[in-house]
C-alpha cells in the first residue's frame, strides 16, 4: 500500500433545488470543508442529518461533482479525473454503506461479488478463488458462505462481505458511511473490532462518517463535527469528547443517552438544524445556541486553530482562548 | 410528578400480586406464530408482562428478538399471516381480540412507530387527521376539535400550529412528523402509549426533545409507556422498568437500577458491555458477543443464548431455563446464582 494521504481543501457542493413553479434556490450542502487523512489513520465525521457529511463521501468517490475545492490522493489531484484515470483512482478509494443491500447485487453470490472486485484489481481468473477465501477469512466469515446470495446472509454477514469486497481492490482509503448504524449492538461491536484489526494489518485509512458519537470516540483518531455544510470543530477524538469547545459539540455530546449517566437531565437544545437553502445570518448555529452573543448574529465565525490539532468555529470559544486569563481553562 | 419520584415509587416490588395496582395491559404467556403446519415459525414465545398505570416499561432486544411483534400483538395488529398461537392479551382486564379492538385501540392503548409516515395518511392534511380522531373518539364538535388539535400541536412543540395544521405530512421533517404522531397518539389520553423505536430515525438532539416530550405527556396524563428500543441508553434514561428479550423470549426483567447495577443474565451483561462509552479509558477492543442471534423461529431444545454464552454449560444446550424470580424481577438462566456465575449479584428472592 502506498503512502497516499487524502487531502480535501475548500470542498464546496451546491445543489440547485426548485421552489414552486419558477424560482430555484441554492442549497450549500457542503460549504468550504478542509479535511486531511494520513495513511493508517481514522478521521471521524459527525453531524446531524443535513450537515453534509454524506455529500462529502459522495464527492470523494465522484458520485457528486463538487462546485469548488480540490481532492488530493497522495500526489494526485483527483478532483476532475475522467475515464481510465478515474477508474484507477476509484480502486484506491472504496466505500462501505449503511445498508449493504444498496451495494451488493442481490443476484450475485458472495464469491462473484468479491471476484468482480478482484478482476478490477487485475487478478487472473485462476488466482481468484484463493483470494476470495483469504478475504472471507480476513473478515471472519467461513468459506462456505461464498456460494450464498446476499439475501441468505444476516445483516452483520452482509456488512462483512461488503468490507471484504472493498478490501479486494487494496484501497488506500475506505469511506465508511454510517457503516455500522444499521447493525445490532452486539454485531456492531464485532464489526468495529474487525475494522480496527484490518487497519492495523493493512494500514488502510478510514473516513468514518457517523451520527453516533460513542462509535466515533472508539474508532476515530481525530473527529470533525459538521453543522449545516461546515466543520465547526475539529480535534483529536479523546480530547474533543473530553473537552468540547463548540456549544454545538457540547449539546451533541450531552444529548447522547447513556446508561452510565442515567437520571441526569437531558440537555435541551431547542429547535432544529436550519434549512440549508436558507441558513441564518452569522453563525448558522446562533438561533439554537445558548451562548450566542451579538457578533454571532452578524459575522460567520471561521474555523480557527486554538491548540495542537484543535480548531473551532465559534466567536465565544475563540475569544476565551485569546483572553489570557481564561486560556488556562478553555471550556470555561 | 417527576422521573425520580416515579422510579422510587415503583422500586419496592410487592410480592403479593393482589396488592399491586390494576394493570392497564397484561400479557399472559403470549406466543405469536407466523405460517402454519410444518412452516410454522414461532417468533414470540411465552411472554408474560404486566404494565400498570403510569409505569414506564422498556422493552429491549436486538432485531428478531420479537419486541415489535409483541407490540403489534398487544395492538391486535399482527401482520398476516401472524397470529397469537397461545396465551392472551388483557386490556384493562378484558381479553383482547382483533374484532373488539375498535373499542380500545387509539383510546385506551395508542401506538407510535419508528416511521410516523406509516401511521399518517400522506394525502390528508395534518389538521384533518387530528380532528377526525378527536371528533370520532371524544365526540367533539368541529370547532372544538380544531381548537384542541391546535392546542396539542402547540403542546408538542410545533412552532407554528396553524400552519402545520394546514400542511401535509410529507413536507414536515422527521422530528416534526414524530411530534405530530405523538400529538395524535396522546389526543385521546391513552392509558398506555406504545412507542416502538420512536427516536431511532431522529437526530440525537431531536431525540432528546421527543423523549422529554414523551416524559412530560406520560406524567401529565398518567399514561403508562411501553418504550421499545434496541438502544439501552435511551431505555435506561426513560424507563423505570426494563424487560430484555432474546430470540422471542423474555430473558430478564427488573427495575432499571436492577438491570444496570445487578445485571443477572449473561446476555444483558454482554449487551451492556458492547456499547462504546462516552467517557473513561478507551478499550483497544470492544467487548463483543460472538456469533449472531438465531434466525427467527429457530427453536433449539436449550437456552437460545447458549451458543453465544461465555458461561454456557452442557445443561444449557439441553434444557431451556425457565424465567424465575419474584414478580417484576426475573431471569432465565441456569447459571444464575450458582458458582459459575461471573460476578456477585444480589436479587432478593431468586433461587
Amino acid at each position: 500500500m502506498s503512502d497516499a494521504a487524502l487531502a480535501v481543501r475548500g470542498l464546496t457542493v451546491h445543489f440547485r433545488v426548485r421552489r414552486g413553479l419558477v424560482g430555484s434556490r441554492v442549497v450549500r450542502a457542503v460549504d468550504g470543508v478542509d479535511l486531511a487523512l494520513g495513511p493508517g489513520e481514522t478521521l471521524g465525521v459527525a453531524g446531524e442529518s443535513g450537515s453534509g457529511k454524506s455529500t462529502i463521501a459522495r464527492s470523494l468517490v465522484h458520485l457528486t461533482r463538487p462546485n469548488g475545492g480540490t481532492i488530493t490522493l497522495g500526489e494526485t489531484d483527483v478532483t476532475s479525473l475522467r475515464g481510465a484515470a478515474l477508474r484507477r483512482y476509484r480502486r484506491r478509494m472504496q466505500m462501505v454503506y449503511q445498508d449493504p443491500y444498496d451495494s451488493l447485487d442481490p443476484r450475485m453470490t458472495v464469491r462473484d461479488a468479491i471476484g468482480e472486485a478482484l478482476a478490477v484489481r487485475g487478478l487472473s481468473r485462476d488466482r481468484r478463488p484463493g483470494e476470495v477465501a483469504r478475504l472471507l477469512s480476513r473478515v471472519n466469515l467461513p468459506d462456505a458462505l461464498a456460494a450464498r446470495y446476499p439475501g441468505q446472509l444476516s445483516g452483520g454477514q452482509r456488512q462483512r462481505v461488503s468490507i471484504a469486497r472493498a478490501l479486494a481492490v487494496e484501497p488506500d482509503v475506505i469511506i465508511c458511511d454510517e457503516a455500522v448504524a444499521a447493525l445490532d449492538v452486539s454485531i456492531r461491536a464485532q464489526v468495529l473490532n474487525l475494522l480496527k484489526d484490518i487497519q492495523r494489518d493493512t494500514g488502510v485509512a478510514y473516513l468514518f462518517i457517523s451520527h453516533d458519537l460513542s462509535t466515533l470516540r472508539f474508532v476515530a483518531d481525530r473527529v470533525a463535527i459538521m453543522y449545516v455544510g461546515r466543520v465547526v470543530e475539529h480535534g483529536p477524538s479523546l480530547e474533543l469528547f473530553a473537552e468540547p469547545l463548540h456549544p454545538y459539540t457540547r449539546a451533541l455530546i450531552a444529548a447522547v443517552p447513556s446508561v452510565t449517566a442515567r437520571g441526569t437531565k437531558r440537555l435541551h437544545l431547542a429547535g432544529e438544524p436550519p434549512d440549508p437553502a436558507n441558513p441564518p445570518t452569522g453563525c448558522p448555529f446562533h438561533p439554537r445556541c445558548p451562548e450566542a452573543i451579538d457578533e454571532c448574529r452578524r459575522v460567520r465565525p471561521e474555523l480557527t486553530v486554538v491548540g495542537p490539532g484543535r480548531s473551532v468555529a465559534c466567536h465565544v470559544a475563540v475569544r476565551s482562548f485569546r483572553s489570557p486569563r481564561s486560556a488556562a481553562e478553555p471550556s470555561r | 410528578m417527576n422521573h425520580q419520584s416515579r422510579r422510587a415509587e415503583t422500586t419496592p416490588i410487592p410480592t403479593d400480586v393482589d396488592a399491586r395496582r390494576d394493570p392497564v395491559v397484561e400479557l399472559d404467556d403470549l406466543s405469536v406464530a407466523f405460517g402454519s403446519g410444518s412452516d410454522e415459525v414461532e417468533v414470540v414465545r411465552g411472554v408474560s408482562l404486566r404494565i400498570e398505570r403510569g409505569q414506564r416499561v422498556g422493552l429491549v432486544g436486538e432485531s428478531g428478538s420479537g419486541k415489535s411483534v409483541t407490540a403489534r400483538a398487544i395492538m391486535q395488529l399482527l401482520p398476516a399471516p401472524g397470529r397469537v398461537s397461545s396465551g392472551r392479551v388483557l386490556i384493562e382486564g378484558a381479553v383482547a381480540s382483533p374484532r373488539g379492538a375498535r373499542r380500545w385501540r387509539g383510546t385506551t392503548v395508542a401506538m407510535i412507530t419508528q416511521d410516523p409516515l406509516s401511521s399518517l395518511n400522506p394525502l390528508v392534511r395534518i389538521g384533518a387527521q387530528m380532528t377526525e380522531m378527536l371528533r370520532h373518539h371524544r365526540g367533539l364538535s368541529r370547532a372544538q376539535a380544531r381548537a384542541q388539535a391546535l392546542e396539542l400541536l402547540e403542546a408538542v412543540g410545533i412552532p407554528d400550529p396553524p400552519r402545520t395544521f394546514r400542511q401535509f405530512p410529507s413536507v414536515l421533517s422527521g422530528g416534526m412528523r414524530q411530534r405530530v404522531a405523538l400529538a395524535i397518539a396522546i389526543s385521546c389520553r391513552p392509558r398506555l402509549l406504545i412507542a416502538d423505536e420512536p427516536t431511532t430515525a431522529l437526530d440525537v438532539t431531536i431525540q432528546a426533545q421527543v423523549l422529554d416530550l414523551l416524559e412530560a405527556m406520560s406524567a401529565e396524563s398518567e399514561s403508562a409507556v411501553l418504550l421499545i428500543s434496541h438502544d439501552l441508553g435511551v431505555v435506561a434514561n426513560f424507563c423505570d422498568t426494563i424487560v430484555v428479550m432474546y430470540a422471542g423470549r423474555v430473558v430478564e426483567t427488573g427495575t432499571t437500577d436492577q438491570i444496570l447495577d445487578e445485571t443477572a443474565h449473561p446476555y444483558t451483561l454482554a449487551l451492556l458491555a458492547s456499547v462504546p462509552s462516552m467517557g473513561g479509558d478507551l478499550p483497544e477492543r470492544l467487548a463483543s458477543i460472538p456469533g449472531s442471534p438465531p434466525a427467527p423461529g429457530v427453536v433449539t431444545p436449550g437456552c437460545p443464548f447458549a451458543p453465544r454464552c461465555p458461561i454456557a454449560q452442557d445443561r444449557c444446550s439441553r434444557e431451556a431455563p425457565a424465567l424465575v424470580g419474584p414478580p417484576g424481577r426475573s431471569v432465565a438462566c441456569h447459571a444464575f446464582g450458582d458458582a459459575s456465575w461471573p460476578r456477585p449479584v444480589s436479587v432478593g428472592g431468586a433461587p
